[in-house]
């Protein structure tokens, strides 16, 4: 029997769950308008459901109450009776494939943006701001607390009605029934503040409301946080006295564990951990929880391999584990356990993107599975196709090319795949160089095995020209061809004379980085910094210029902080808002001209080296080689592409020698990881 | 001395010889235990040889009609000379038909001497290469002697043909006193008679195993005379035609066990004799010569050593190849029996699992709870003593077995489609205790399968379905004796009674995929079932190509008998041997019905045919209503 624990169900009240692994609640940012879950986010969840997940509470930080602003991350609205039918849709469509689904609910008090509809006035126990999300905020009062709790328990009567499974109410990353417990944001000196019981007396209200609602028989747990990482918050002795004194209530079914507070935008990073951060780093204290506690222990954070999962189940340091992002990037991850195809599963590598693009306002997507949350028009499973058996070359291994490679390949079609470098993964070997970067890797291992499983016929360490496809006889013909460091588009770099050189340069280590060294950012997003943390790690004085307001600006809300506590541990100078203007010779030395982008005032810097991140331009020579002999002329369908149709040319094809062709990824212009793979998969699932 | 009163001498001295043979035979069956048998028996000798017996052999038509002339001639010959040389009747008439049933005779003879020119490398020499010489000198001898003018015997022409005679007479007569070949008319006869499973006669079948009566200290064979004097009788029946040996898939993989010298063995053990006259195949990888017993010495190690009894895999082929019919799983697991039960033995992993069987009732060893934590959330009632339902589901050990709860959740699935009335025992359900009694723990057997019956009296069910022919057979053909009486189906027989009544509706447009179909042992040659399955794959309209060796002659997948447990090395292994068979049929799915066979079978490495239960194949074409 493998995976013993993982496999042995798990009671949780009246619900038996079929095994230890589910999805705890994430912002998804999927449901429509009013917060009502719609076809995508009913698709989501369904998707999970059929790849065997026993679990998945959906719904992160769903409102109960009307004064939190629902604006930015389009959360499931408690708040309204027209919730129950889609709900209902949602609870009857994923328990149909035998998974059992819950809701979490919340009230958010400060932890919001006020400045959005229906512009509240937030309450939290002290009125004292939330530096994150700016969260200005006013002391709440008895009447609110009382309508607060009201709210709860006719959201949970909702809940309940549409069919669900169960309930978890949020005190994990700074909502209000935490606020109240957290000696930061309750100062109050009146029943509801000072002594710990005082200030559990909120919470524990709130989930008397709720088991008043839906009875003893309904499930209903608590995520809680076990240690908020400040000096003035709840640490983990506290959390323990907490989860013990809820357990004594008798109100709840199981304690969802997190480690981290989350007001601060430092705590923030810790809470979904990105790759910087070691595997489960929070584990022991959902196990210091389970000591205290009498109710099963749910725990996710950092937590995406298989085996990974068991060990800390057989440790039994918890009782179950959240594999939430893990689920995004593959949610038939249980099925592909079930029947021994763990290989296949494309693992998380906590990029962070999902949860990044979500602290823009952005729905959360994969960035390796471009099917996560389209699933009404990309494909999560490749069906072989029922039309012709094609001949297919794919130019460069990159993470489009690959995808590409992959998805014809299980189209059944004879794929040829070209690849300039002896290793596949083009870009994101560069990426997974940076320090704290290195999973990037794991994007490519998925692919790489995959076109190696399915029977990929790779040619590696071969560039390819357009005698060498043409003499493929392909049918279709996708490029993949990336591009290169973009160091020509500002001919006073000096690039061609060597003053300067290029991120690529110093991260395959072609160019090894010297003691005094300016790094010029005009990208700002993860490979700036990268290449500067490569420099700076190796024992270097580096300087970190960027024309943006601050460095690695587009880095995201969960990647940045990683960013800044290696800056100011490595010494790296940030210097935004200069542009690099010119670079020249003097003896030995480079001197870098900057100049100020508010002020045009000029500085230089005297260096050893200037390395330039411009990002790439794009390689296009196979690409007008081929243009004029194919069918399309290299053009997409636009309407057909974007509404997820086939290509119309692909129709016209007949084996005759005439062929189509494609380009995917960075070879158009510079996208990023998710987007190359969405390229491949939105075309080629077609073919 | 004229040329008939000579015959007839002979005559009555070969009689004589034979009586006084049989006699002495029958003294070393004898020293077997009793065996209560049905001396009315002996009447059906003609019908059990000329109806199953030639069902055998007619497998091998050459053979067969050698047989038929060789030994039809001989009889007729023998009954014409007893009437006209031994009652003396003196028919000029019955002269000319010995004359014809010698010719008879002289042809089948030609054809067994043309086939020992060359001899396929299952048949044993020796002795045996001797017998197309002296049945052609005694055909040649009598038909010359009755067509010679009457006279003296003491031409020339007369003696030689006196001396074929008496050659002939000789092999006939002294074959069954002297442990000839020809011992095999008279013990094969006999054993015909006094047969251990008359059951099997008629078209019949007796596959489970006998209970040892532990309370009398029954615990097993460990010296010839343990056996039953008709299992004795039987192992002299062999004709050491080799087609066990052929059958055999330890001794095709090379493990130490070939059937056939265990029989032999077996003989020499009781006749006290060895293993030097014996000119056969040997036990793959060990010498021939050097194993002796007698009826009262231990059988292990010096007549036969332990691996060659913990290499089988209790598949049954060579029951289903002998064509007299002798029951060599009977005497395996009699031996292994001893072997467990009085001194404890238990190779490789078996020891750990008969432990977790007699501390857990499960093999695994895990808690019985979690036999059935894969279906949680598929909504599947345990059954309870107050609610009647049709169908008990019983999983096996299979259900631990991730790979194998595919194959279940499929059923489960099949079932609920065809809205089966069906409930599973939960955390009550105990293993059948099959693998302990063929690993020789009859102890253990007994012990869970009496729990199960009890366990299973309360309830109010009609059958019982179960996906395991292991499970199958124990619960069908031996918890009968210690008292479980139930109907038992296994799950293809179900599934093709569901999708043939229409109660599923499958879709058959994705098919035309070229499949092969591996018969489980314990389904096929111990149940009989090998139609129902063929029955679905038809229905699933998969162009099915059978493997060389299918149906009643499929060949195991080294998964029975607990082998993969004790694990008795060789050259190859048997699932990789049948793994082959499968490739060869250019297949593209191997078919399995059996939680045995599809880990053995889907534990061979390399490219291979995807292996899939039936359930699977039937689940995939599932047409649901929406």
């Amino acid at each position: 029997m493998r995976y013993p624990h993982i496999f042995t169900p798990l009671k949780l009240n009246q619900l038996v769950l079929p095994n230890r692994i589910y999805s705890t609640a994430h912002a998804e940012v999927y449901a429509e308008a009013g917060g009502l879950p719609g076809d995508r986010y009913i698709r989501y969840y369904e998707e999970k459901a059929k790849g065997g997940l026993g679990m998945a509470i959906c719904g992160g930080s769903s409102p109960v109450s009307i004064d939190v602003p629902q604006g930015a991350w389009r959360p499931v609205n408690l708040t309204t009776d027209r919730v129950v039918e889609p709900m209902a849709r949602l609870a009857e469509t994923v328990h149909r494939h035998g998974m059992k689904i819950m809701i979490q609910a919340t009230h958010m008090g400060r932890r919001s943006a006020w400045m959005g509809d229906p512009w509240p006035h937030l309450v939290s126990p002290s009125g004292i701001r939330e530096p994150v999300h700016r969260g200005n905020c006013r002391a709440i009062e008895i009447e609110d607390i009382r309508r607060i709790i009201a709210d709860f328990g006719k959201a949970a009567a909702r809940v309940q009605r549409s069919g669900f499974d169960g309930i978890e109410i949020s005190a994990a990353h700074q909502q209000l029934i935490d606020q109240f417990w957290s000696p930061r944001s309750n100062v109050r000196t009146d029943e509801w503040g000072g002594s710990l019981e005082n200030r559990m007396r909120f919470g524990i209200e709130v989930l008397r409301a709720v088991r008043e609602a839906v009875g003893r028989d309904f499930c209903v747990g608590i995520r809680m946080c076990a240690d908020e990482f400040h000096d003035n918050g709840i640490d983990h002795e506290v959390a323990k006295e907490i989860a013990a004194a809820l357990c004594d209530t008798d109100l709840i079914d199981f304690i969802s564990v997190i480690g981290s507070g989350a007001d601060t935008h430092n705590t923030l990073a810790n809470c979904m951990p990105p790759m910087a951060l070691p595997p489960e780093p929070f584990v022991h204290l959902a196990a210091g929880l389970k000591s205290v506690a009498s109710v099963p222990i749910l725990h996710a954070q950092g937590i995406r391999d298989i085996t990974q999962a068991e060990r800390i189940l057989a440790a039994g340091e918890v009782d179950m584990v959240g594999m939430t992002r893990a689920h995004i990037a593959d949610p038939h991850i249980m099925l592909k356990v079930r029947e021994g195809r763990e290989a296949e599963i494309r693992q998380c590598v906590g990029s962070n993107f999902c949860i990044d693009r979500m602290y823009t306002g952005a729905d959360a997507l994969c960035i390796q599975s471009p099917a996560t949350s389209r699933e009404a028009t990309m494909p999560h499973v490749i069906e072989r196709t029922r039309g012709p058996k094609r001949k297919i070359v794919v130019v460069g291994a990159g993470p489009a090319g690959l995808e590409a490679a992959r998805v014809s390949r299980q189209r059944g079609h004879d794929v040829v795949l070209f690849e300039r470098s002896a290793a596949v993964g083009g870009q994101i070997n560069l990426a997974a160089k940076a320090p704290q970067r290195e999973q990037m890797a794991g994007i490519v291992r998925f692919l790489d095995l995959e076109t190696k499983r399915l029977g990929v016929d790779r040619r590696l360490a071969t560039k390819a020209t357009a005698g060498m496809v043409l003499a493929e006889m392909p049918d279709i013909v996708v490029l993949a061809t990336g591009g290169r460091a973009n160091l020509d588009q500002e001919p006073a770099w000096g690039a061609t004379e060597g003053l300067s050189v290029s991120a690529w340069d110093i991260l395959s280590e072609r160019i090894a980085p010297a003691e005094n060294v300016l790094v010029y950012d005009a990208i700002s997003t993860h490979a700036g910094f990268g290449v500067a943390d490569f420099i700076a790690s190796r024992g270097a004085t580096v300087e970190l210029v960027t024309p943006d307001v601050k460095p690695a600006d587009d880095a995201g809300g969960t990647t940045f902080p990683i960013f800044y506590r290696r800056l100011y541990k490595l010494g790296i100078i940030p210097t935004p808002n200069y542009w690099l203007e010119s670079v020249y010779a003097e003896g030995n030395k480079k001197v870098a001209v900057l100049r100020n982008e508010y002020t045009d005032e000029r500085e230089e810097r005297v260096v050893d080296q200037v390395v330039i991140e411009n990002g790439i331009k794009p390689n296009t020579e196979v690409y007008w080689a081929l243009k004029e002999q194919s069918v399309n002329r290299g053009q997409y369908d636009l309407e057909a592409l974007y509404s997820a149709k086939p290509q119309p040319v692909l129709g016209e094809l007949g084996g005759d020698g005439r062929f189509a062709l494609f380009r995917v990824g960075d070879c158009l212009s510079m996208h990023n990881i998710h987007a190359a793979i969405y390229d491949a998969l939105r075309l080629c699932k077609d073919f | 001395m004229t040329i008939a009163t000579a015959i007839s001498c002979i005559f009555w001295l070969a009689v004589a010889a034979l009586l006084m043979g049989l006699l002495r035979r029958a003294r070393l069956w004898s020293v077997g235990q009793s065996a209560p048998v049905d001396w009315l028996g002996l009447f059906a000798i003609p019908r059990r040889y000329l109806v199953d017996v030639h069902h055998v052999v007619a497998r091998d038509p050459y053979i067969a009609r050698t047989h038929v002339a060789t030994a039809g001639g001989a009889v007729a010959l023998m009954t014409f000379v007893t009437l006209n040389y031994g009652f003396g009747l003196n028919w000029s008439v019955l002269d000319d038909l010995i004359g014809l049933a010698a010719a008879l005779m002289l042809v089948g003879v030609v054809f067994v001497w043309l086939r020992r020119r060359n001899p396929p490398s299952r048949l044993s020499g020796g002795d045996w290469h001797r017998l197309p010489y002296t049945l052609a000198a005694f055909a040649l001898g009598i038909a010359a002697l009755v067509n010679l003018t009457p006279g003296s015997v003491l031409s020339l022409v007369a003696l030689a043909a006196m001396i074929l005679f008496l050659a002939g007479a000789a092999e006939l007569a002294l074959g069954i006193g002297a442990g000839g070949p020809m011992k095999h008319a008279v013990a094969g006869a006999l054993h015909l008679a006094f047969h251990s499973r008359p059951e099997r006669f008629g078209g019949g079948r007796s596959t489970g195993l006998k209970p040892l009566d532990l309370d009398a200290k029954d615990y097993g064979i460990g010296k010839p005379v343990d056996f039953k004097w008709n299992q004795l009788l039987g192992f002299d029946a062999c004709v050491q035609c080799g087609k066990c040996e052929a059958a055999c898939p330890a001794f095709a993989v090379g493990q130490p066990l070939n059937p056939k010298k265990l029989v032999q063995d077996l003989v020499a053990g009781f006749t006290g004799s060895s293993d030097l006259h014996y000119h056969g195949s040997p036990y793959p990888g060990r010498a021939v010569g050097q194993h002796f017993g007698t009826r009262d010495c231990a059988i292990v190690p010096s007549l036969i050593e332990s691996e060659t009894l913990w290499s089988c895999t209790t598949c049954r082929a060579c029951v289903e190849e002998c064509p007299m019919m002798i029951e060599h799983v009977d005497a395996v697991v009699g031996m292994r029996r001893h072997l467990n039960l009085v001194h404890g033995e238990a190779p490789g992993k078996a020891a750990d699992v008969l432990a977790n069987l007699r501390e857990t009732g499960t093999q695994g060893g895990y808690e019985l709870e979690h036999r059935y934590s894969w279906a949680t959330g598929l909504d599947i009632p345990v059954a309870r003593p107050d609610k009647a339902f049709d169908v008990l589901l019983i999983a096996g050990e299979g259900a631990f077995d991730m790979r194998y709860q595919r194959t279940l959740r499929s059923l489960v699935k099949i079932m609920k489609a065809a809205s089966v009335d069906f409930a599973i025992l939960g955390g009550g359900e105990l293993d059948t205790g099959d693998l302990a009694r063929r690993l020789g723990d009859e102890a253990t057997f007994q012990r869970l399968a009496k729990d199960n019956i009890a366990r299973l009296r309360p309830l109010a069910f009609q059958r019982i379905v179960t996906p395991d022919p292991h499970v199958l057979h124990s619960l069908r053909n031996e918890y009968g004796a210690l008292g479980g009486r139930y109907e038992v189906l296994h799950h293809t027989a179900l599934l093709a009674d569901l999708v043939e009544r229409g109660d599923v509706r499958i879709s058959r447009a994705a098919n035309r995929r070229t499949l092969t179909y591996h018969d489980p042992c314990y389904l096929g040659r111990y149940n009989g079932e090998t139609d129902a399955p063929r029955r679905l794959l038809s229905a699933l309209a998969f162009d099915v190509r059978e493997m060389e060796r299918w149906g009643m002659r499929s060949r195991c997948c080294g998964g029975g008998g607990g082998a993969p447990l004790t694990d008795i090395p060789g050259k190859a292994r048997i699932p990789d041997l049948r793994m082959a068979d499968a490739k060869a049929t250019g297949a593209g799915i191997l078919a399995v019905a059996c939680p045995q066979c599809t880990s053995m079978l889907e534990g061979v490495t390399g490219a291979r045919p995807e292996v899939l239960d039936l359930a699977e194949l039937v689940a995939a074409a599932l047409e649901l209503n929406p």
